[in-house]
């Protein structure tokens, strides 16, 4: 029974110690997320190109080996 | 004069027409094949919407795009491939795994949280109770 309350403490104590940080990386994903579309939202030519561009990099380099 | 551009264009007769209508039928011809090109082309370009798709799904099509230059760049048929399409596989099946604990963790909560206290002496009972025997 104490060791349950104990767990239960512990885990109050991470909770509590992780939430603002879990908070924070997810604010900071959520920021780049918006920044990210903002940015393909604005130049869609050049992130296709660029993204067609890495997918054929990534496929010769995958080809060669 | 028209006689001198019918002889002038090798034309035998009345019946043939002469050089400047046939350049007149090919250029109205390839006029219209323009026409019907730049229609195709501009509706093409309606039904894909490029623009449209980038603003609603952006990284479906970066991954979309990025698929299609891996395909060009030949690396298609290689090991690498494979191990992508696991990846793949196990990243979608992730949030029915993580459905599944989630479900398991509460039930196993739920029954540790309503299990009465003496419940665990109960528990260590059958032991004892066999050992007495």
């Amino acid at each position: 029974m104490e060791s349950t309350q104990q767990l239960q403490q512990k885990a109050r104590e991470v909770q509590e110690r992780l939430g603002p940080q879990i908070e924070g990386a997810k604010r900071g994903l959520s920021d780049l997320n918006t920044r990210i579309k903002a940015f393909v939202r604005e130049r869609p030519g050049v992130c296709l190109f660029g993204a067609l561009a890495l997918g054929f990099v990534v496929g010769r380099i995958a080809s060669r080996r | 004069m028209d006689e001198q551009e019918r002889a002038g264009n090798g034309a035998h007769g009345n019946q043939r027409p002469g050089l400047g209508a046939r350049v007149e039928h090919i250029s109205s011809s390839a006029q219209q094949v323009w026409t019907e090109a730049r229609d195709a082309v501009s509706e093409l370009k309606e039904t894909i919407d490029l623009r449209r798709r980038m603003e609603e799904h952006p990284y479906a099509m970066l991954g979309a795009a990025a698929a299609v230059g891996y395909i060009l760049g030949g690396g298609l048929l290689t090991s690498m491939t494979g191990r992508l399409i696991r990846l793949g596989l196990r990243v979608a099946a992730l949030p029915l795994i993580k459905d599944e604990l989630w479900n398991l963790a509460g039930s196993a909560v739920a029954g540790f949280s309503s299990r009465p206290p003496s419940s665990s002496s109960e528990a260590s009972s059958p032991g004892t109770g066999a050992s007495t025997r």
